[in-house]
């Protein structure tokens, strides 16, 4: 008999005879008061928790303030996923040198201020720079954590990360720091009108 | 026991001793601990005044009773999704197993240096030990859990393992072991471990993970942090092992959306972690980096027993808030240390009982005033001062309490059948003071202890009722 079959087997036997309880149906997320529109929710929250929000109308309005932003970064590691127009104009840097990350986000959820991170889109990119730009598509904006995971659950990849803030930590006398491991500068650049 | 290294816990049969000294010895530590736990407390009463907390907790009490009562069905869910996803399924009955487990994944893969995601659940098996021992550089990368690995302790709490430590504390620290000045702020401090660090984690041949929550209907291991250095640990090194209590099971991937809202407000008072970690298995053709190899270890290590008894099983709810230990008027005097093992204040009286045995976990049951602070504020509902008292009921069945509270109770239980004799005890209590009479009463002798003795009335509780109660 293997491990497998000797833990299965306590657990029934723990079981045996329990009364089973009925799962309680979804997670609605209960709340007293209404949340705001889905993007002003999600710009709420990421600010909230240290992020930096950037609304651009359109692809070609992100492009110019990718272009202006940069100018104070020598290289950046871009993510796999993000199209051409928001590819930034700088030498292509290691992601563990890069001072600058640039990926394009899955989605995003309101609910929990959340840029949803594909593992497609390439991990070290999302992660070993110290300034990590995002874009997300206003349309791809989830309302709740459990929406998005519904539809995440049809195609999932190696890993998901959801980014809701810069890297932070208060192990150190409970006085928060920023960019501990992760980026500590993280900027979501919010492209469409937010309808 | 395997596992236990210098940075390991010596048993909870000490809890006494090291709480007195703990008070007595380090007031510091106690001052520390209470505002840590204040400010974490202050984080989730604000954080539950923005939802309807009642709902949250009653949806997150009846998943978890849920999975518990089908956990079988869900494990193999969970173990044939994670084979499905290209993930390697281990499953260790014991704390022995699991690191025979990980010795195996070391030698068959030539692993020399390894990188820890915070997981009191390694804590528990003693992984750090245990890898050290077979040549395994192994370094924490969580700042607190970094912090304390420096130190040689072990964590004193859940969530913020070493809130036990002052700001000074830690600026000697990094003096001593990162050449950092001593006056240094906290951001140059951190900024000196992240360098440290960062190295460490592009070296690494190996990241090790806990697992807040087992999706069983997609086979995702899902981690909550702030750091970022769990998805560095479980993203960059070539192997990823992630060990998970087979508690940690939740029907569906969408269920983990109340979780990761629910822990993250009962911990911190956030709306979500900063990171979290949805994990699958081993990187797939089209992804461009990501670990080679995916090891789930599904852990016992004495959960089965919790699950056997008719009322401790509810405490396998437990989703490691931390909530329950900053409310305790307990826990804030020591912080986690004195209890003596992973687990500190009060989920951990309830759950090592079974985990550790009742006679291993003594005194720990009674390490509580029950005024049930922290049932008030656990996020899945578990009735924690009800089970403090079904396992002080079970010590006292199997003669595990004190015999002077045992035979006292039962020379009470004789004497209080016979009204005379009764009458006659009472009177001459009465009339020796209880500063002397108490100490050699022997229950009384244990209370008085840490209390100062009440005066006696002049006259009996009878005399009074017959005369009229005013």
């Amino acid at each position: 008999m293997s491990a497998r079959d000797r833990i299965l087997g306590r657990v029934r036997e723990a079981l045996s005879e329990r009364t089973a309880v009925e799962h309680p149906g979804s997670f609605e997320g209960w709340r007293p008061a209404a949340p705001a529109l889905p993007v002003d929710g999600l710009a709420h929250l990421l600010e909230a928790a240290g992020g930096e929000i950037v609304r651009q109308p359109n692809v070609d309005a992100a492009a110019a303030w990718l272009a202006s932003f940069c100018a104070d970064f020598g290289s950046s590691a871009v993510g796999e996923t993000v199209p051409e127009p928001l590819r930034p104009p700088l030498p292509a840097g290691a992601p563990d040198t890069a001072p600058l990350g640039v990926s394009l986000a899955r989605g995003a959820v309101a609910e929990t201020g959340s840029l949803i991170m594909d593992a497609r889109d390439g991990r070290r990119a999302q992660l070993l720079v110290p300034t990590h730009v995002v874009f997300v598509r206003t349309r791809d904006v989830y309302v709740t954590l459990r929406e998005a995971l519904i539809e995440l659950a049809d195609d999932l990849p190696s890993a998901i990360g959801f980014h809701s803030g810069p890297s932070k930590s208060a192990d150190i006398g409970q006085i928060l720091v920023k960019g501990v491991h992760g980026p500590g500068r993280l900027v979501a650049v919010l492209i469409g009108d937010g309808d | 026991m395997a596992g236990r290294g210098p940075m390991s816990f010596t048993g909870p049969g000490n809890y006494r001793e090291e709480a007195a000294k703990t008070i007595r010895d380090k007031p510091e530590v106690r001052t520390s601990i209470t505002a840590a736990t204040r400010t974490f407390d202050a984080h989730r009463v604000h954080a539950w005044g923005q939802i309807d907390a009642d709902r949250w907790r009653d949806w997150a009490r009846d998943v978890k009773s849920h999975v518990l009562g089908h956990l079988d069905e869900y494990l193999e869910q969970a173990e044939e999704q994670l084979t499905a996803n290209g993930a390697h399924v281990h499953w260790a009955e014991t704390a022995e197993d699991a690191l025979a487990i990980l010795g195996d994944i070391v030698r068959e893969h030539g692993v020399e240096s390894a990188v820890k995601a915070k997981s009191m659940l390694s804590e528990e098996l003693g992984v750090n030990a245990h890898l050290e021992s077979l040549g395994v550089h192994v370094r924490e990368t969580d700042l607190g859990e970094y912090i304390i690995q420096l130190l040689g302790q072990p964590p004193s709490h859940i969530v913020g393992p070493a809130i036990h430590l002052s700001v000074d504390d830690c600026r000697r620290l990094f003096h001593e072991r990162l050449g950092t000045p001593l006056d240094a702020e906290p951001d140059e401090l951190a900024g000196a471990a992240r360098d440290a660090l960062r190295a460490e984690f592009l070296a690494a041949d190996l990241g090790i993970s806990g697992g807040n929550f087992l999706a069983a209907d997609t086979g995702t291991v899902a981690l909550i942090e702030n750091e970022g250095n769990i998805r560095l640990s479980t993203s960059l090194p070539r192997i990823h092992v992630a060990c998970v209590g087979i508690e940690k099971l939740v029907p569906k991937l969408e269920d983990v959306s109340g979780f990761l809202q629910l822990t993250a407000r009962a911990a911190t008072g956030q709306p979500i972690g900063n990171f979290v970690s949805l994990i699958q298995g081993p990187r797939k053709n089209d992804e461009v980096d990501g670990p080679e190899e995916v090891h789930v270890v599904l852990v016992d290590n004495g959960r089965t027993k919790l699950l056997a008894d008719d009322a401790a099983w509810e405490a396998l709810r437990c989703v490691r808030c931390g909530a329950c230990l900053n409310i305790c008027p307990v826990y804030r005097q020591t912080g986690g240390h004195a209890y003596g093992w992973t687990y500190s204040g009060p989920i951990g009286a309830i759950i090592a009982p079974a985990m550790l045995g009742l006679e291993e976990a003594m005194p720990l049951p009674y390490a509580s005033s029950l005024c049930g602070a922290c049932t008030d504020v656990c996020p899945v509902r578990i009735p924690i001062p009800e089970l403090l008292v079904h396992w002080r009921e079970k010590a006292v069945e199997q003669g595990l309490t004190p015999m002077t509270e045992t035979m006292g109770l039962k020379a009470y239980a004789k004497l209080a059948q016979k009204p005379d004799l009764f009458a006659a005890a009472g009177s001459v209590l009465r009339h020796v003071p209880l500063e002397l009479g108490g100490r050699a009463l022997p229950v009384l002798a244990g209370w008085m202890q840490e209390r100062s003795a009440p005066k006696s009335s002049k006259k009996s509780f009878l005399q009074m009722w017959k005369e009229g109660i005013e």
